[in-house]
């Protein structure tokens, strides 16, 4: 089959290899393990980042019909991608800090860090300052799911936590106690960071 | 007078082992013995040798053995004495006779047929044993008829008579018409000395003129009117071992062997309760028997290994001798130098010693391979390397060699190849290994070994070699006209590609070339459906559950996918 790159229903573009065989086994030889991995752990970044998609689970590789179908089985060459090599990879991922167990201490699930938490507080930061939101409290809700959709919409609340933590240690950021749970409050860049 | 009433001459020339019968069993012997007929002396047995056996006594002659040796039957023996002796009277021992059991004493020598499983017992009895049959252990009946022999003079008259082949002993009859018997069955005319018809086997009437048959009547042949001093024989022993005689003498008389039953068959059963049930306990008691003998024979064995124990002690001993000695003359011989062929014939002989040992498999480990050993050795090796390329890669028509059609083989049916070619003189798997190494030498194309992932070693040539057989497997997978496979292989597939390897083999192989990373894998688990997989192999073979195996698509890949 000759190789070629594939675009999917929702306009992604698989690489070449995704048409492999081979592609969808755990590979022995450890140097082929390596660019098999690395090719997966970029494809699933890549795909995250066009559907917008924050977890991964391994069951997603089990049952047909969820938002990672198009990427963890190939329909054409009739494979899919086993749970046990998937596990496998995500390990990889978390231990290359691109994601995170989440929720923490399992390995079924996680966190896909296709932005990196300092990068999520950078855009926050922007964001807020954009809208003219600054030394007003604002709670979790209003930042993940404004009116008018933007780039942090339905981000994950721990994603979130995790880019005000980063935005308070530059003291650009508080988190307040308030009646209906936690919010926050964002302060004028100091410029030094 | 006793001897000649109570006594049976034989012939004393043949072996005293061969006069007893089957069941008989030899006791005793005295040499220097003569006989005292009553109170006399028996002038024709002076000096002869006594034997005792538990039914028997013999007297054989020591001058003219053919015709004075007699025998005496034990049951006659009512009582004994013994007199030790004095100044020039020799110790004797007295046997007073009864003549009772007469009938029995007097049946055939020939054997008999028994009535309940016609079996014709031989002759060669004793007497005992030979009212049982042998096979089926009925007791002989009175009526069962010695095996029936016909006189030659009996054939002699029916050729002269008027010839009627077909019945000739009609014709005998008709040539002796006035003692023939006329069968009540069948009415054939039966020779006089038959007892039972020989057309029918019906029982003949007797005739009256016909004197009785010795087990029809039984009783003494003679009066027993003669005095007691008659009826006795007394033995004198000239050369003395006359108490150990005697002993054995009473010991065989009280056992009464004459009249038990032969064998292991209890005395109360004797007379008629045997049958069956004996056959079976003798099988029973000669497998008991055989078990015993096999575990003395296993005793046996253990003692020979506790000994083999103490050799290799021996070996090490001798070993470490050699080694101090052979040391202390090189270091003697080398400064003084004392004439040269001494100081080399010593390491010969030790060497000799030590090959010996070592083909005895009791090489010790502080031996050291002396140079010797090594050329022996060496060239002992460097044969069998010929010879083993001569069996792998012989070009005659008649005998292929194992490997011209096939250029892989695992080395147990090499070993196996290998020892049935030799036939003799087999080879242990570590001399095959030892072997191998000089094996490249003698052939060509050169075979080498290599051993794979699993630990499995196999003789391959050149190209099955590692890097080889990666190019060809590359070949077989890029290799235009494989239509929809599109360079995906099954092991098997791989297999029936390269002939003359076994699928494990190339499983082996294939294992091999992926940890060179020259292939990748595809798991049969990740198929999503497998009837479509099934489709897609059309033509081929289909083996679901599979691994097949793709030319390495992960070596030099770039990412081409979304940006």
């Amino acid at each position: 089959m000759a190789l070629s790159t594939h675009t999917t229903t929702t306009g992604f573009l698989l690489p070449s290899i995704h048409s492999q065989a081979a592609f969808f086994t755990q590979q022995v030889h450890p140097g082929s393990l390596l660019t098999q991995t690395d090719a997966w752990i970029t494809l699933i970044l890549k795909y995250a980042r066009h559907r917008r998609l924050f977890t991964i689970r391994v069951e997603d590789c089990e049952a047909p019909g969820n938002e990672w179908h198009e990427v963890l089985r190939n329909e054409r060459i009739n494979r899919k991608l086993l749970p046990s090599y998937l596990s496998y990879i995500l390990n990889r991922m978390v231990s290359d800090k691109v994601a995170a167990y989440e929720p923490p201490k399992q390995d079924r699930s996680v966190l896909i860090y296709w932005r990196l938490p300092e990068e999520w507080a950078e855009i926050l930061h922007e964001w807020v300052t954009s809208t003219g939101n600054l030394n007003t409290i604002m709670t979790f809700y209003e930042i993940t799911d404004p009116p008018i959709e933007t780039q942090l919409s339905g981000l994950p609340l721990p994603l979130l936590r995790q880019a005000i933590v980063i935005l308070s240690k530059t003291n650009r950021a508080q988190i307040i106690a308030i009646a209906e749970g936690e919010g926050v409050r964002f302060f004028q860049s100091t410029g030094k960071t | 007078m006793a001897l000649q009433r109570f006594t049976n001459s034989v012939d004393g020339t043949i072996p005293i082992q061969a006069l007893i019968y089957n069941d008989e069993e030899l006791f005793t012997s005295q040499d220097g013995v003569g006989i005292y007929d009553g109170s006399q002396k028996s002038p024709e047995h002076q000096s002869g040798t006594v034997h005792v056996t538990n039914q028997r006594l013999f007297y054989i002659d020591a001058s003219k053995s053919a015709r004075k040796s007699f025998s005496l039957s034990l049951a006659h023996v009512s009582k004994t004495e013994h007199y030790s002796g004095l100044f020039t009277s020799s110790a004797k021992v007295t046997l007073y006779l009864e003549s009772q059991s007469q009938s029995q004493s007097q049946s055939e020598e020939g054997g008999w047929e028994c009535e309940v499983c016609a079996y014709r017992n031989p002759p060669g009895k004793s007497l005992s044993a030979a009212r049982i049959c042998g096979l089926c252990g009925v007791p002989r009946s009175l009526s069962s008829v010695p095996t029936p022999t016909l006189t030659p003079k009996q054939n002699n008259s029916s050729s002269t008579s008027i010839d009627n082949p077909l019945f000739p002993i009609s014709s005998a009859s008709s040539a002796l018409p006035v003692s023939s018997i006329a069968c009540p069955a069948c009415t054939f005319l039966n020779h006089p000395s038959m007892r039972t018809c020989e057309m029918c086997s019906t029982e003949l009437p007797r005739l009256a003129t016909r004197p009785a048959t010795p087990s029809a009547g039984p009783g003494p042949r003679m009066d027993n009117n003669e005095d007691n001093s008659n009826s006795m024989i007394k033995l004198s022993f000239r050369k003395g071992g006359d108490k150990p005689f005697y002993v054995a003498l009473k010991r065989c008389l009280k056992g009464r062997a004459w009249d038990s039953v032969p064998g292991s068959m209890s005395p109360s059963s004797a007379a008629d309760g045997v049958r069956l049930a004996g056959i079976l306990h003798t099988v029973e008691s000669t497998a008991q028997s055989q078990t015993t003998h096999m575990s003395s024979a296993l005793q046996d064995l253990d003692a020979l290994m506790v000994k083999a124990r103490d050799m290799v002690a021996l070996a090490a001993d001798l070993n470490q001798r050699l080694t101090s000695s052979t040391s202390a003359s090189a270091s003697a011989s080398s400064p003084a130098l004392i004439s040269s062929s001494t100081a080399e014939s010593e390491p010969e002989e030790a060497t000799f010693i030590r090959s010996s040992l070592s083909q005895l498999g009791l090489q010790m480990e502080n031996a050291p391979v002396t140079l010797d050993m090594m050329k022996d050795e060496r060239r002992w090796v460097e044969e069998l390397a010929k010879e083993l390329a001569g069996i792998l890669q012989s070009q005659s028509q008649s005998q292929r060699g194992l490997m011209s059609t096939r250029p892989i083989l695992s080395l147990d049916e090499v070993w196996g190849g290998w020892n049935r070619a030799r036939g003799v003189a087999l080879l242990p798997p570590s001399t095959l290994l030892q072997v191998l190494p000089h094996l490249p030498a003698y052939t060509d194309p050169p075979i080498h070994m290599r051993t794979l992932s699993s630990g499995l070693m196999v003789l391959h040539t050149p190209e099955y070699g590692r890097e080889a057989f990666a190019e060809r497997v590359k070949g077989l997978l890029t290799g235009t006209g494989r239509g929809k496979g599109g360079g995906v292989m099954s092991t098997t597939e791989i297999a029936r590609y390269l002939q003359g390897m076994t699928i494990g083999l190339v499983l082996e192989m294939m294992s091999v070339v992926e940890g060179d990373g020259e292939v990748c894998r595809d798991d049969a688990r990740s198929v999503i459906d497998e009837r479509r997989e099934g489709e897609a192999e059309l033509g081929g073979m289909v083996v679901l559950g599979e691994v097949k195996w793709a030319v390495n698509v992960f070596r030099g890949w770039v990412w081409d996918g979304e940006a």
